[in-house]
């Protein structure tokens, strides 16, 4: 797992407060207790902090599309560190 | 070895021993102590914990994840007295909600708090039946801004179109202050309108009344202006500014979920809303206490003398520290208490005071001075001793760490703030805990350490004097005795609302109800201000009863600390006994309920002479028979004016 996989799931695991949280790229707000709107929200604060990434707008919106996963998600901020 | 409870204690006690930033890095190990206490001890202690660990400058995460310790029940205390706060958004106010939570709970404070749903604000004050009707609010928080206005000017608008649009703008808020007001009785926390950066005018709006700017500067001045004294405004602009207009104003949160603010101003914000609810309820912090060497001058007097301490025009350094200095003066001026705690021999330390013209604190503006060898915690009790005051009013400042981590484990109840090593940084470091927040400013803020110094003398001379009637005697108290009217009305709510200790029920009214109650024909209304030969206390008691049945009920009894073992209470009981026969009452009724701050009225009506009736719970329930043989009770207090 690379650096940024790793720090996903960190957050991934403090923003659920469920330290077992491994993450499958076909993974979505289904497979994870407690994956609300409002965690949702919660998760997006923490990973822009952790990672010291921003995401646009059109971003945050398609994240809620079906067919976005946790595939997708860190494909999305892998792009960003890179370029970061 | 170290069993894991005592590894898991030492972990714990070192953290809240240090600084922000030493504590940043140890955040994780935070959270998993807390999880481990939780699982062997159980939820309530990990909470006493959590508590110690909020700061208004955490991040948005840290404070969610702190929330989790915190909010293992929805009322946080004991519900029979938690304040029931509204909070009515424009944008959605549920990450405000949790924050303002957070900042309660860590305060030991307890509500009850009703959502609005997003953007119904209007609806939820004016519509009858609405939920909000049905919860019956103390408190409402109208978490709105500028986004919230309904009329913007059109760029070609003049000023009279500009000025009168503002103005039926302005109809329509204080439809809402007023209507909150005359349906509950509520205090109102209202917001003004925060001003976004990019301007459509450039610089030229400063001229032009109907650029957007403008125009809502125009309202923040006209509500400011126009609001009733029950509205607390809540300085939204001003935050917005101060947390920088760049991380305000970031739109994608609104954009996407309809957030206030920026994420990581969240906090801030939600601070500042709580520091005002504090103040709503009288637990503002009352009490300063600094160090000297290297607080409130530059290096160490002991060593360098009056003349080498760094202070005063000419230096940086000098300068922060007058800066800091005039700060700590003008929140004196303004009401708050000083008190010194030094670690120095007492000359040394009061040699700058004596010797530095250029000192702007000067030793009268000190309550309390304190200056010894013995540890600052000890010396804190001291001080709230000689005042009077909880602990849990004061607030510690002091440069060295070590000073501050011995403070806040052996008098956990001190606020200490952290200070930075550069003396330039010590008004912000203080100031971003907005502990001294106030809802009112009277007379009577401005003259409060004057009343403390004196006190300190009286107390000095009840040590002199051989016995305390004698003293009494020498003190020619006279007071005025006086309804709740329009000139004192403010002090006697602040009053009200403030007594912890002096205060047989612990009822909290708002200014609106006070003055409901000072206007009604069944509610019999006392103020009492006492002046000595030493100086003038001001308004120091109240009490509020109304007729019921031919006996007259005190519904509240409160009195200054600062005038206890003086008569004050024998001679309000004369009279109140007198009024209640003047209304053609046969009784007096008293209650008492215990809180845990005021156990010494406990015996207070049993002293008066009430005999007691009965119980409700752990009330109890006092009499006086008012009959013509009923004698006065005894006090070397002249009444000086007569109003009834």
């Amino acid at each position: 797992m690379n650096n940024t996989r790793a720090t996903v799931r960190k957050v991934f695991r403090e923003v659920f407060d469920d330290p077992t949280i491994e993450l499958r790229d076909d993974m979505t707000a289904d497979h994870i207790d407690g994956w609300d709107s409002m965690m949702h929200i919660n998760l997006i604060i923490a990973l822009e902090r952790a990672l010291g990434i921003k995401f646009a707008t059109a971003e945050i919106s398609r994240m809620k599309e079906p067919g976005e996963n946790v595939g997708s998600l860190v494909a999305l901020i892998e792009a960003k560190v890179c370029k970061g | 070895m170290m069993t894991d409870d005592q590894q898991r204690n030492e972990f714990l006690e070192t953290y809240f021993q240090a600084d922000a930033s030493v504590r940043q890095p140890k955040f994780v190990g935070l959270l998993q102590s807390l999880k481990s206490l939780s699982d062997v001890q159980g939820e309530d202690a990990a909470a006493t914990w959590a508590k110690r660990a909020v700061s208004p400058v955490l991040d948005y995460s840290s404070l969610m994840k702190l929330r989790r310790f915190l909010m293992p029940k929805k009322v946080v205390g004991g519900a029979g007295n938690a304040l029931r706060l509204a909070i009515l958004g424009g944008p959605t106010t549920t990450q405000l909600r949790q924050f303002i939570e957070v900042f309660l709970a860590a305060e030991g404070m307890s509500a009850e708090i009703y959502e609005g749903d997003y953007g119904l604000f209007r609806q939820e004050i004016l519509a009858p039946g609405s939920g909000l009707d049905e919860f019956q609010p103390q408190v409402i928080f109208l978490a709105t801004g500028a986004r919230d206005v309904s009329r913007m000017p059109s760029i070609e608008m003049g000023e009279e179109a500009v000025s009168e649009l503002a103005s039926a703008e302005l109809d329509d808020w204080s439809l809402l202050w007023e209507t909150a007001n005359a349906k509950w009785n509520a205090t109102v926390i209202l917001n003004n309108f925060e001003i976004a950066p990019g301007s459509v005018m450039g610089h030229y709006r400063l001229r032009y009344p109907a650029a957007r700017e403008h125009y809502l500067e125009r309202l923040n001045k006209m509500m400011a202006d126009r609001a009733a004294a029950y509205v607390v405004l809540h300085d939204l602009q001003g935050l917005a500014a101060e947390a920088g207009a760049r991380s305000w104003f970031d739109p994608r949160f609104y954009l996407e979920f309809k957030m206030p603010c920026g994420a990581e101003c969240l906090g801030a914000y939600a601070h500042s809303v709580f520091s005002l609810l504090r103040a709503v309820v009288g637990k503002s912090k009352k009490v300063l206490v600094l160090d000297l060497d290297n607080t409130l001058w530059g290096g160490v007097v002991a060593d360098l003398g009056a003349g080498g301490i760094r202070l005063g025009q000419g230096s940086g350094e000098g300068e922060a520290f007058l800066a800091f200095q005039n700060y700590v003066k003008e929140l004196q001026r303004r009401g708050v208490l000083l008190a010194v705690c030094s670690k120095n021999d007492d000359a040394n330390a009061r040699e700058p005071f004596e010797k530095r013209p250029d000192m702007i604190l000067k030793l009268n503006d000190v309550s309390c001075f304190v200056a010894n060898w013995e540890n600052k915690a000890d010396n804190l009790r001291s001080i709230a001793d000689r005042l009077e005051l909880k602990l849990d009013a004061f607030v510690f400042v002091d440069d060295n760490p070590a000073e501050r981590a011995i403070v806040r484990q052996f008098a956990p109840e001190v606020a200490v703030p952290d200070m930075p090593e550069d003396a330039a940084g010590y008004v912000h470091a203080l100031a971003l805990h907005r502990y001294f927040e106030t809802v009112a400013f009277t007379r009577e803020d401005t003259a409060r350490s004057r009343y403390y110094s004196e006190n300190a003398q009286r107390k000095e001379m009840a040590s002199r004097s051989t016995d305390l009637n004698s003293f009494l005697a020498s003190l020619g108290m006279r007071m005025k005795v006086d309804t709740v009217n329009e000139l004192n009305i403010e002090r006697v709510t602040q009053l009200v609302n403030k007594s912890n200790q002096f205060n047989l029920t612990t009822r909290r009214y708002t200014l609106a109800q006070m003055r409901e109650i000072s206007r009604s024909p069944e509610w019999l209304t006392l103020t009492f201000s006492l002046k000595d030969n030493l100086g003038d206390n001001g308004l120091i008691g109240v009490i509020l009863a109304h007729k019921r049945e031919g006996s007259m009920a005190v519904d509240t009894w409160v009195m200054s600390c600062r005038v206890l073992q003086r008569g004050v209470e024998h001679f309000a009981r004369n009279e109140l006994v007198e009024l209640a026969r003047k209304r053609g009452c046969h009784s007096v009724l008293g209650t008492y309920i215990p809180t845990p701050k005021n156990g010494m009225v406990k015996d207070h009506f049993a002293r008066l002479g009430f005999v007691q009736t009965g119980a409700d719970g752990d009330c109890t329930l006092w009499s006086l028979q008012v009959d013509p043989l009923l004698k006065p009770l005894d006090h070397f207090i002249v009444r000086e004016v007569t109003n009834e």
